[in-house]
């Protein structure tokens, strides 16, 4: 098979792709598709698939069960050579304690972090730390030999910073400030403190008994335990955003014709301009074919009378849904800067459940 | 039979969470005064809303950080103070290393929000974050419990967990597309709402049904015109992928509501009502 170099966005001279998008647009459907793409194309590909379906899963040959990077079989499909793609299925939690296991100053430290009820709750509370742990999985592809590209699927979220502020988040909580006034408000006094200082210091010790949380004591110890590895955790969170800022970085940001989705899109740009990031494209996935002509059928015989008017019907429905779409576009491209490529995908009619579905999926990436 | 007072409409990211929030909340808001609140940080049903809210409509957005402040203020009387605890790093990291505190009082905030409702003959609806982040918001009352053996914050969690098994302040609504993958995650959501927060009143709002229109023959005779013919297929596909995921919903146990699929240029008021009618259907008298 040849020519299977998308015929819109560019990856040649690309290390790292990341698509980005609001829930439910088929990001982690686009992510797989590129990546095949380049693996077909030539180049030595990891994917990091965020939740993928059962039937994704089965179509690159991953188990639901392991987390580790799996080789994709390709077989078939006619990779050009040098071309490889391994998969890997992202598991926050068990990213975040192979994160403590290299980071902690030693083994006491590292079992005394593990089996924190604090650290239990903060690594099960998903909803932030999944954020930062796809960033910290990200490293550990990055840093390791063998892939010319990364393809990065990122968590579902309502807002683009939720992804791309995750590591800054991660340092602020671990900051090592916190860990001093933490010590003083269990007890032994540093520094100046003023007396509305040690007002809500007694407050934030009487809400500590009132909620019955009874946790300063158990913030301390975690706090202790952890500042031995606040170093390795600010270094990791220098390296993602170099990662992020560096130029051969593509970002994506997935999308669909739909106007909330399109509303959300523009909000992703926004926030990605805010913090000095740039998109290098909008992809709008599940586009449906135009629908067809309607004279085709007007004066057709062999079409009896209630197929046809059932036929025109149809037509009507999907011209009006096709309506609907092009309104949801036009606020697209109106909202969206010249310059920034704007790409389309083809809706399959179902969903992906092959190597060969994902890759009609990439080669249906056109301009729009 | 009367809806709860409170209904939670989640789903997965792109079944029409929103729009089924909004449609519910304009279709209760005829029967009696209904809340319409955000728990999505966009205001996403408030917008579809648009102008066909009406007065019988109040909207409102539920951020984590106003519901924390709140709570503080209430423990701590004290403004200066109770001011000055939540600007403190130490707090902030109390606060960061516990995230389920924030959930939990979004909760808290729901259970009040019911309990106003019933006072005063009114309904809620919530338009829910996406299956995933709301079950870990509807499951934070139990670990909070488990962080907080005793005190102020274990007894409201008992609280919370009592609202979220009573029918009458209680009714989770999951959106649900047609399709596998929608399909897969509304089941184990379902069954985790059931089982695990024993919820009383839980539906699937089957959105996007459409008939199928054409039997397989119909679509074999239209070779001689390819693209009618695709067309066909697809709507066929549609109905009787929708058809096929009620029957799966239904061997679960679940309620189904079907809601039909919007065959039109935008999705304007009369559509908001036409959904609206049919989730009110419910408890129609019978």
């Amino acid at each position: 098979m040849s020519g299977n170099k998308p015929p819109a966005l560019a990856l040649d001279d690309r290390r790292l792709l990341v698509c980005l998008g609001p829930g439910g647009v088929g990001k982690t459907t686009i992510s797989a598709a590129l990546a095949l793409n380049a693996a077909l194309g030539g180049r030595a590909v990891d994917v990091m698939t965020v939740d993928p379906a059962p039937r994704l899963l089965d179509a690159l040959g991953l188990s639901a069960a392991d987390s580790s990077l799996q080789p994709v079989e390709l077989g078939a499909m006619g990779a050009r050579r040098g071309g490889r793609l391994r998969a890997l299925k992202l598991d926050p939690k068990r990213v975040f304690d192979r994160l403590i296991e290299r980071h902690a100053p030693s083994a006491a430290a590292r079992d005394a972090i593990l089996a924190d009820r604090i650290y239990g709750n903060l690594s099960n509370a998903l909803a932030g730390v999944a954020d930062y742990m796809a960033m910290e999985q990200l490293l550990e592809i990055h840093q390791a030999p063998g892939a010319d590209l990364i393809v990065l699927d990122t968590p579902p979220a309502a807002a683009a910073l939720d992804f791309l502020d995750a590591p800054r988040r991660m340092l602020e909580l671990l900051g090592s400030r916190a860990v001093t006034l933490l010590d003083a408000a269990g007890g032994a006094m540093r520094g100046p403190f003023s007396m509305l200082d040690l007002a809500a210091r007694a407050a934030l010790g009487a809400f500590d008994r009132i909620t019955g949380l009874r946790l300063l004591g158990d913030v301390r110890n975690f706090v202790r335990n952890f500042s031995g590895m606040y170093a390795g955790f600010a270094e990791r969170a220098a390296a993602a955003e170099a990662i992020l800022r560096d130029p051969r970085t593509l970002i994506v940001i997935v999308a669909a014709a739909e106007r909330e989705r399109v509303a959300q899109a523009v909000e992703f740009l926004a926030a990605l301009d805010a913090i000095g990031l740039k998109a290098g494209a909008v992809a709008v996935n599940r586009m449906r074919p135009p629908p067809p002509a309607a004279d085709a059928i007007a004066g057709a015989r062999g079409i009896p009378p209630a197929l046809r008017a059932k036929l025109r019907a149809n037509l009507a429905d999907f011209a009006a849904l096709q309506r609907r779409e092009r309104a949801a576009l036009d606020a697209l491209r109106a909202a969206i800067p010249k310059d920034l490529e704007l790409l389309f995908a083809d809706d399959l009619g179902h969903e992906p459940r092959s190597l060969a579905d994902l890759a009609a999926i990439a080669r249906s990436l056109r301009p729009a | 039979m009367a809806p709860p007072r409170l209904i939670f409409v989640t789903g997965k990211g792109g079944t029409g969470k929103s729009t089924v929030a909004a449609a519910l909340a304009l279709a209760l808001s005829r029967q009696r005064p209904t809340t319409l609140a955000d728990l999505d940080r966009r205001n996403s049903a408030a917008r579809i809303l648009g102008t066909a809210a009406s007065g019988a409509i109040e909207t409102l957005a539920l951020t984590p950080r106003a519901e924390l402040e709140a709570f503080i203020a209430r423990i701590v009387p004290l403004r200066a103070i109770s001011r000055r605890m939540l600007r403190s790093r130490t707090f902030g990291y109390v606060t960061a290393a516990l995230p389920g505190l924030e959930a939990f009082l979004m909760l808290e905030r729901l259970r009040l929000l019911a309990g106003t409702a019933a006072r005063d003959d009114r309904y809620a609806v919530i338009d829910a974050p996406a299956t995933g982040h709301a079950l870990e918001l509807l499951t934070v009352a139990r670990g909070i419990r488990g962080l907080a053996p005793g005190g102020t914050l274990n007894r409201l969690a008992a609280a919370v967990e009592d609202f979220l098994a009573d029918p009458n302040r209680f009714g989770a609504i999951l959106t649900v597309a047609p399709g596998e993958l929608a399909l897969r995650e509304t089941l184990a959501a379902a069954a985790a709402l059931r089982d695990e927060l024993r919820v009383g009143w839980i539906a699937a709002a089957l959105n996007c049904v459409a008939a199928p229109l054409f039997s397989a023959g119909e679509i074999a005779a239209l070779a001689d015109y390819p693209g009618h013919a695709r067309l066909a297929a697809t709507r066929r596909r549609c109905g009787r992928d929708a058809a096929e995921t009620r029957r799966a919903l239904e061997r679960a146990g679940l309620r189904v509501i079907e809601l039909p699929m919007i065959f039109a240029a935008e999705l304007d008021r009369a559509a908001l009502e036409t959904l609206g009618r049919r989730l009110a259907a419910e408890w129609a008298p019978q």
